[in-house]
């Protein structure tokens, strides 16, 4: 019943705040505050959706992104500055420190201002890799807006990005009808390296998208930084503690000029004439990025979790008892809920998608898929049932569920497994095949029995005739 | 009720050698004809009858019926193993409760014969036959408590 309640009381909460499921304080780090202008719209937006926006130049001694040890802003957005450096508050370290503390970093490039180094060695950091040329920006011949760079095709038009992968949810995809297109003008390619698993490319180049210095202007590119779709134009990193951080290419995007603006797609690469002109869905892009990165989207949270014995009497069952009997039954539920912009929902993943329960030691000796059982308004709840191994020992039961987009779940709860107690065993006239010993210990007593009463009654041998009989000898 | 249980007795010889004890009383100093055999060539088949008759006669009748008691040990003890052999072990604890219970009376009953021989006579002159088939049976029932528990 309380937990109910307390599920009430955090809906309204959610309701009130209507904005992250992480805090709604975001620090702004832009450089001259006139700036604010050309980004009125998605400022609005952010503003319009809960969220507390505190605008901060880099050079200003007030920029602090800890306070007193604790994290002073739930979100942070960088946007590019023109100065060399960011200054002392807005250090690699820091803005990693940033990260680990669970803080969300939406980190905005262009290729019109130089990145910083700080910025540079950050992104190093995280294995995600800038072009050497720092004024180098993404050019494709076939798929830039006739409108604004018909010469330069700066301007690179896009559809909505597919899903990484089939069994995952596509939080970019819009309304999902295509034929809307997403304009990336002079943006930085970034590559990424191979080696960390907590990286995914949100938007990636079209194939015949190339990264190029305008500044060296020579006849053909020769030796390019990245090519077609090694480019990712949108970066997510999500870290361990699921903190969010994204990279988007190209700062101009988000400029009030680009949301909403009428492009014209050049002719693609199969020949077919240009088509008309489209408005650009910029905006609602921009608020699935900046939403996704702020938790504003798939963010999951694990509700209750019970394991109980599934033997017996349902009435009389300890719920979540500390210990288990070798070969008990086991029923394990768990209860899941996603957050959608202002409100926890029932999470269910894609298909093909298995959320899976680990009973382990060491290593796991189960690996079940969890079934769906009972949907609530805001929540479902997994279940599975198994049979606990022959082994004894500490265990636990694990729910292992990270996903590129949702926030990460590891769920440990410890359990004792314990060994059949003395008075636990079978007896041994219950198994048919101990039946032969059985008779056979019967046979050997009754035999005792009728040797030693046939003793008790024959004739002791007489004493004289024994010396006498071993004198023979 | 003792005599009932010995004619219940699946070995008829138990019959015979209790027959021939109430004689064979008499008639264990008839040690001599084993000499009496030794002498002559005979064939195997003589041999074998003739140690079986000089067993008959010398033997005192109680050791005759431990003999008679440790070879029904013997074969319900290789009738189990040669079952668990067969059908297999589980439950191994039971087979080895079976199993023990014979060996293990087996080898009782084998200490019993030789404290009470009549020929060991010198060697447990502290022991006497009443004396040794107390502790027998102290040990046998030691020995049943073990199985009957350890079979579950």
């Amino acid at each position: 019943m309380r937990w109910i309640l307390s599920f009430l009381l955090l809906g309204l909460l959610a309701v009130v705040q209507a904005a992250s499921s992480s805090g709604n304080k975001l620090l702004v780090v832009l450089e001259e505050l006139a700036e604010k202008s050309k980004y009125s719209k998605y400022l609005g937006d952010l503003e319009a959706r809960g969220f507390e926006i505190t605008f901060e130049s880099p050079k200003s001694d007030k920029v602090a992104l800890f306070e007193l040890g604790a994290r002073a802003y739930d979100h942070l957005l960088i946007l590019p500055a023109k100065s060399k450096g960011l200054g002392p508050q807005l250090t690699p370290k820091l803005l990693l420190d940033f990260i680990n503390a669970g803080g969300n970093i939406l980190l905005t490039l262009s290729s019109s201002t130089p990145t910083q180094s700080a910025l540079i060695s950050l992104l190093l950091e995280l294995d995600i890799h800038l072009p050497t040329d720092r004024t180098a920006l993404v050019v494709d011949h076939f798929n830039y807006d006739t409108i604004s760079a018909a010469e330069q095709h700066d301007v690179v038009l896009l559809p909505r990005p597919d899903a990484v992968r089939s069994d995952l949810k596509n939080f970019f995809k819009g309304a999902g009808k295509g034929g809307e297109a997403i304009a990336f003008p002079r943006g930085v390619g970034q590559t990424l390296g191979n080696n960390s698993p907590l990286l995914t490319p949100l938007l990636r180049a079209p194939r015949t998208a190339y990264s190029y210095n305008p500044k060296d202007d020579v006849e053909g590119v020769e030796d390019p930084f990245a090519v077609g779709q090694q480019l990712s134009l949108i970066t997510t990193m999500q870290a361990r503690n699921s903190a969010r951080f994204t990279v988007i290419g190209s700062s101009e995007m988000l400029e009030d000029a680009w949301f909403g603006a009428k492009v014209q797609r050049s002719q693609g690469l199969s020949g077919a004439a240009a088509s008309k002109e489209i408005k650009t869905s910029n905006q609602e892009f921009a608020k699935e990025v900046t939403g996704w990165t702020f938790n504003e989207i798939g963010v999951l949270k694990v509700g209750k979790i019970e394991h109980h014995l599934n033997e017996g009497e349902a009435a009389d069952q300890v719920i979540n008892p500390k210990i288990y009997r070798v070969k008990n039954d086991i029923t394990y539920k768990i209860e899941l809920s996603e957050y959608q912009w202002d409100r926890w929902v029932a999470f269910n993943p894609e298909a093909g998608d298995d959320l899976q329960l680990e009973f382990s030691m060491l290593s796991p000796f189960h690996r079940l898929p969890l079934k769906l059982i009972y949907t609530t308004t805001n929540s479902t709840i997994w279940t599975t049932s198994f049979k606990a191994p022959d082994q004894h020992g500490i265990f636990n039961f694990k729910v292992n569920y990270k996903r590129p987009f949702l926030s990460n779940i590891e769920e440990k709860n410890t359990v004792t497994v314990r060994h059949f107690a003395h008075d636990e065993w079978p007896r041994s006239w219950v198994i048919s095949g101990a039946w032969p010993w059985i008779s056979g210990i019967a046979v050997t007593v009754v035999g005792w029995t009728a040797f030693v009463a046939l003793w008790l009654w024959s004739k002791p041998v007489p004493l004289k005739l024994t010396t006498s009989g071993k004198k023979v000898v | 009720m003792a005599p009932k249980r010995s004619a219940r007795e699946p070995t008829p010889s138990s019959a015979t050698t209790a027959q021939i004890s109430s004689t064979g009383a008499g008639s264990v100093p008839v040690v001599p004809s084993s000499k009496k055999a030794a002498s002559a060539n005979q064939s195997p088949q003589d041999i074998a009858l003739g140690i079986w008759k000089n067993y008959l006669d010398a033997t005192p009748q109680r050791t005759k019926l431990i003999d008679v008691f440790m070879s029904f040990l013997v074969v319900v003890g290789v009738l189990q193993f040669v079952y668990c052999v067969i059908a297999g072990n589980y439950p191994f604890n039971a087979f080895l409760s079976g199993f023990s219970a014979t060996v293990g009376q087996f080898v009782l009953t084998a200490s019993l014969r030789i404290q009470t021989n009549v020929e060991n006579k010198a060697e447990f002159s502290s022991v006497s036959p009443e004396r040794a088939f107390a502790d027998y049976v102290f040990g046998s029932l030691i020995l049943h408590f073990f199985c009957v528990n350890f079979i579950n």
